[in-house]
């Protein structure tokens, strides 16, 4: 029986940083999967009604990326000391600025105020993140392709994800930023993510 | 000269938690607030031109919960270990979902949709989370008044800063709250941030 167990969605969306730290570090874990209609029965277990939730010896975790950040340093996937993870931290606080900036647009219904808003975060929302990113990424990355310390931290992992589900918006957002696209590059290249990659339920968001 | 300088603007805000952290380990620092004025000439010099920045060994840290999680990891303020700072993590990633709720009701322009917003702020929102804290210090508090491990940590400080700025608007929002009530109460009677507490300069937000 898994020490880890990850409860969420059949989905990417908040839980897929933590499976692909899992994936990473080559940990396996209990991956639940609820479907929406599974989920209602289920709720009540969590402790603030919400998933993701992780369940570790017996203590149940909520918020995503706090879950991520933990199994990060169980894996030494967090930064190698306290200020490494700290930069590891800004910049996944940098790549999610951007996203709450994009789901509310994404859950808006009218399709014409969507595609309007839609807009104007690929044009002057998210370049603006994007830079900041690059920004970070030749300040802390000591010269290499990932984003902190010329190594993989989850910092990496979590620009990956949440690129895959900006690229399905716009699949053209990334092309004036090659120090980025490089860094995806170089996450897929690492054996076990490729392996995972292959093999998970393909899901937009 | 410091190790340490915070940038940030002259109030609580972002940068509070910092100040706090700073305070409750009795640790020196520059701190250095910016009027309004003074942060459009250095804007474009401040790395990502977002404030609080920390610098720490001539290095620049943006993003003010990274920066927040290093100091208090340096002062033994994060958690005893992998999974208490987790916790840690968790219940300020609580309150931060509900100070997202509060920011756009301040952005509101419109006064008649300020008011409908903020209505609907202390209605639904508040309680919600509050409920959340309630349970998280409760399962995570070991029977003790602070949030996690029954031992002051920066999830304190973080609920205690926040809740300056919301009992500023509404004195009665955490009467149905005493454990929450209890909490903060706890934070002001650390003897070194009391003595913060008197002496800072006083700013609502």
């Amino acid at each position: 029986m898994s020490i880890y167990k990850l409860f969420y969605f059949n989905l990417r969306a908040r839980a897929e940083i933590s499976r692909l730290i899992f994936a990473a570090a080559g940990q396996k874990f209990q991956d639940v999967r609820y479907e929406r209609n599974e989920w209602l029965s289920h709720k009540n277990e969590m402790p603030l009604g919400q998933v993701p939730v992780l369940e570790f010896n017996g203590t149940k975790l909520p918020q995503s990326l706090s879950i991520a950040r933990f199994l990060a340093k169980q894996f030494q996937l967090a930064g190698r000391d306290n200020f490494e993870q700290a930069k590891v931290d800004a910049v996944i606080d940098t790549i999610n600025d951007a996203m709450m900036i994009f789901m509310p647009i994404r859950r808006q219904e009218d399709e014409m105020k969507k595609k309007e808003l839609m807009k104007k975060f690929f044009a002057d929302q998210l370049p603006k993140h994007l830079k900041n990113l690059e920004t970070l990424g030749k300040l802390y990355g000591d010269g290499g392709p990932f984003f902190v310390g010329n190594h993989l931290t989850w910092a990496d992992l979590y620009f990956y994800d949440i690129l895959e589900t900006l690229l399905y918006a716009n699949e053209n957002c990334l092309n004036n930023y090659a120090w980025l696209k490089q860094n995806r590059v170089e996450v897929e290249k690492q054996p076990k993510v490729a392996e995972y990659l292959k093999n998970r339920p393909k899901s937009t968001m | 000269m410091s190790i340490y300088k915070l940038y940030y603007f002259n109030n609580r805000g972002r940068g509070e938690v910092c100040r706090l952290i700073f305070a409750a380990a009795g640790q020196i620092y520059e701190d250095i607030r910016y009027e309004d004025d003074q942060w459009l000439l250095h804007k474009d010099k401040i790395l990502l031109g977002q404030m609080p920045v920390l610098e720490y060994n001539d290095i620049k840290l943006p993003q003010s919960r990274a920066i927040a999680r290093f100091l208090a990891k340096q002062f033994q303020l994060a958690g005893k270990n992998d999974i208490e700072q987790a916790k840690v993590d968790a219940v300020v990633d609580t309150i931060e979902d509900l100070i997202e709720k509060l920011i756009p009701v301040f952005d509101e322009q419109n006064d008649v949709k300020r008011e409908e917003l903020s209505k609907k702020f202390f209605n639904e929102e508040l309680p919600k989370h509050l409920q959340n804290l309630d349970v998280l210090l409760k399962v995570f508090g070991n029977g003790g008044s602070f949030f996690v491990g029954n031992h002051l940590t920066w999830a304190d400080l973080y609920f205690y800063n926040f809740f300056e700025t919301i009992l500023g608007i509404n004195e009665n929002c955490l009467n149905n709250y005493p454990s929450l009530k209890q909490n903060r109460q706890e934070v002001e009677k650390q003897p070194k941030i009391a003595e913060y507490l008197q002496n800072r300069p006083k700013t609502s937000i």
